[in-house]
């Protein structure tokens, strides 16, 4: 036996486990889920147990809830990943020129992502958006706004689980674009400044550039995350009022474990399962391509 | 010093029984109270101590009446040497970790505080023992000291499915029109007697720039929420669930129901209403500032806790309004026990010991009147407590007509049919909830948003 075959075996002996713990706790369940959609389970109706094919996905074409909250999680998304990386940036740039005290900054900015979701959607619905007693009905009655109703109005719950989610997440954006914006070479900037570039002309054809890659990544993650965002949401709003804020993993969640038909819901896990991937391939082919 | 000679024996008892004891204090401190006490029950003919060594999970909800007779169980424990552990799950999630349960038979909870809706979903899952099967049998029960007749026979319909019966109601309520008695004694108002009234009455007390709102209805999303309500006024208005065996949401008076429950509150209510569950109406209430809201009898202990409310002394009661043909239709929601399909026969007998004990007159009474805390249950589960000069001091307190609307409700007002009895119910409730809210906070017409739940039920019923 040669010397190389005898290294991959070494090599196989130290991943197996650690491949193991992951089939068992990823891959498996996952399997399970495909299994399970393509199977009537609905407890409430236990006498149609069976295999169902395709059945549950065809379904789907005449669910109009499942269409409304698909559409909401494409507005849910890409409002947010669009909001946390423009502000994101902004902040980013505008503490570059902060020169003392960015450590603290970087750890204020930490704060939010450290907070399980649960307890953002929590907090955001007890203490900020109350109707009477939240701050935000506070600040708004004192400039002369008036009370609202934030997370009982159907346009203005969904405004407010994107605003938390922003406010969640925001401070990732910002801490990666930070890292790559104070990594940027400065000779670049001064030779632009040679050449009389405007800060507007550097900002457009060096920086954007150059952090490319990071906005990229951000990109990729933040949609991963708002794609499979639901705790925030849940403890928030529920997925109401009515169905106003049900993005497709509530509504997967309801179908499952509410309604208790576990057949259709994880027909609909299965959707979202199979967007997030070709979200996620599609823009990591993106960034393969330039 | 100064010691009769009786007291002088019971302190020398003590020093001798104290090492034994030190091992397991709170047994001392209960075995003493128990020898008296167990006498009610052991004049039962039934052999309380046939399950001898059992131990069993309950699962109940986070509530004064359930804290009442776990403070109490140890009286049990010593009477059948049956082993009780508790398990508080939130009323959120009680539904769920019980079908957790069931479903995969692991027999965790033995018996569970259950939801009145659930029972056929249950049955048709087989997760569950028909009560008879313990209630007929003379070595497991004592049916003249027991008298099942007498708990609540719409709690008890509400908990049968084709006639059997699933689950042993433990605590319910009814459904009560809750106002302030001296806003309306000023304007020279009476209780709503119809549908009709209750907004004429809310129109004359409405006056929110006082922080005085005419009416209020629980306004929440969900199943125990705004569809507690909504089917109260659908009935009322002579709706019916099933129209030739197909369930029926969106009928002339399913629409006129939404139409009037959207106008009502929309009208009189504080705008917040459509987030509010039945705490924050009652803590509403006890603030003053609501004219009306109906809701469970029950509420009326916290609404005069001294500590919380201002307005004590001025709450009066009275039943659902009625709509045109007459009829008054309260909720018949009540917390039951059933048992557990997946126990040993051994464990299934304790089990119905623990229910038979906890559902029984004199155990009601105990977490009720003769309660030692200061928790007092209100939600006796037999007609004839509520008939007691007991309860009748206990409930004189607690505002005007309590106990007279609370009688005549419970007798005349429950209604079996007050929700549709289906298995597919979590998934009907849960629609219907979100078509009602959709109508509530205006995002839909009520009859649009009955027509999209119509659809919807359809395809879940189709499977």
């Amino acid at each position: 036996m040669s010397r190389r075959s005898g290294e991959r075996r070494f090599a196989l002996a130290l991943f197996l486990p650690a491949l193991l713990l992951l089939v068992v706790t990823t891959t498996l369940p996952l399997v399970y889920l495909i299994w399970t959609s393509v199977q009537r389970v609905d407890l409430s109706m236990p006498w149609i147990t069976g295999f169902a094919g395709l059945e549950n996905y065809a379904k789907l074409g005449a669910d109009a809830r499942f269409w409304s909250s698909m559409a909401l999680t494409f507005i849910y998304t890409g409002t947010t990943v669009a909001l946390q990386v423009v502000v994101g940036l902004g902040l980013a740039l505008l503490v570059m020129q902060v020169k003392a005290g960015q450590g603290l900054l970087r750890v204020a900015a930490i704060l939010p992502i450290v907070l399980a979701p649960v307890v953002a959607g929590l907090f955001w619905r007890s203490l900020v958006l109350a109707p009477d007693f939240g701050i935000m009905d506070f600040f708004t009655r004192s400039l002369g706004l008036g009370s609202y109703n934030w997370l009982g109005d159907p346009q203005l719950a969904l405004i407010s689980v994107i605003a938390i989610h922003t406010w969640q997440w925001t401070p990732f954006a910002f801490l990666v674009l930070l890292a790559s914006l104070a990594a940027l070479p400065p000779d670049i900037y001064e030779a632009a400044r040679l050449d009389r570039a405007g800060p507007w002309q550097r900002f457009r054809h060096i920086t954007l550039p150059l952090i490319r890659p990071a906005i990229v990544i951000v990109v990729i993650l933040r949609m991963v995350t708002a794609l499979s965002a639901f705790a925030a949401i849940f403890a928030a709003t529920g997925g109401g009022p009515g169905t106003a804020t049900e993005i497709l993993n509530l509504y997967a969640y309801r179908l499952s474990f509410t309604e208790l038909n576990l057949g259709y819901g994880a027909a609909v896990a299965t959707v979202l399962l199979l967007i997030t991937l070709t979200v996620s391939f599609g823009l990591f082919a993106l960034r393969k391509g330039r | 010093m100064a010691i009769d000679s009786n007291s002088r024996r019971r302190i020398l008892k003590a020093g001798v029984a104290a090492p034994v004891l030190l091992g397991a204090p709170w047994v001392a401190r209960y075995a003493h109270a128990q020898a008296a006490s167990l006498g009610p029950y052991q004049s039962a003919k039934v052999n309380w101590r046939q399950a001898e060594g059992e131990k069993i999970t309950v699962a109940v909800i986070p509530a004064g009446y359930f804290d009442a007779l776990i403070s109490i169980t140890p009286e049990f424990q010593a009477l059948t040497g049956i082993e009780v552990r508790y398990e508080k799950v939130p009323p959120g999630q009680i539904r769920q970790k019980a079908i957790l349960d069931l479903t995969s038979k692991t027999g965790t909870y033995a018996t569970h505080a259950a939801d009145p809706m659930y029972y056929d979903l249950y049955v048709s899952n087989k997760w569950i023992e028909p009560i008879e099967k313990y209630l007929g049998d003379a070595k497991l029960t004592d049916a003249g000291w027991y008298n099942a007749n007498d708990i609540i026979p719409a709690w008890r319909g509400a908990n049968s499915v084709k006639g059997q019966l699933y689950g042993v109601p433990f605590d319910g309520e009814s459904t009560l029109q809750i106002y302030r008695k001296d806003l309306y004694d000023a304007k020279g108002l009476k209780p709503a007697d119809t549908l009709d009234q209750v907004a004429k009455n809310a129109a004359a007390i409405h006056d929110p720039n006082n922080r005085v709102w005419g009416a209020a209805l629980r306004g929440f999303k969900g199943a125990g929420q705004n569809m507690y309500i909504y089917p109260s006024i659908f009935r009322a208005l002579g709706g019916e669930w099933f129209s030739g065996g197909a369930f029926r949401a969106n009928s002339k008076e399913g629409v006129a129901a939404l139409e009037w429950y959207v106008e009502l509150l929309s009208r009189y209510a504080p705008p917040a209403v459509r987030n509010w569950n039945w705490p924050d109406l009652a803590d509403a209430f006890s603030q003053g500032t609501l004219g009306l809201y109906i809701d469970a009898n029950t509420s009326a202990s916290v609404l005069n806790n001294p500590e919380r409310s201002k307005v004590l002394g001025k709450i009066g009661y009275a039943r659902w309004p009625k709509g045109p043909s007459g009829k008054r239709v309260s909720s018949i929601w009540n917390w039951g026990f059933p048992i557990n399909a997946a126990l040993s026969e051994k464990a299934k007998r304790a089990t119905w010991l623990f229910i038979q004990w906890a559902s029984a007159a004199e155990t009601q009474a105990r977490t009720s009147w003769k309660a030692q805390g200061p928790v007092k249950r209100l939600g006796l589960n037999r007609l004839s407590l509520w008939q007691s000069k007991e309860f009748a001091t206990l409930a004189g307190g607690l505002g005007s007509n309590f106990l007279e609307a609370s009688i005549d409700s419970l007798r005349n007002d429950l209604d079996v049919d007050w929700r549709p009895k289906m298995p597919q119910w979590p998934a009907v409730g849960e629609t219907m909830a979100t078509a009602i809210q959709a109508a509530l906070v205006g995002q839909q017409k009520p009859r649009e948003a009955l027509d999209e739940a119509q659809t919807r039920i359809g395809q879940i019923l189709k499977g």
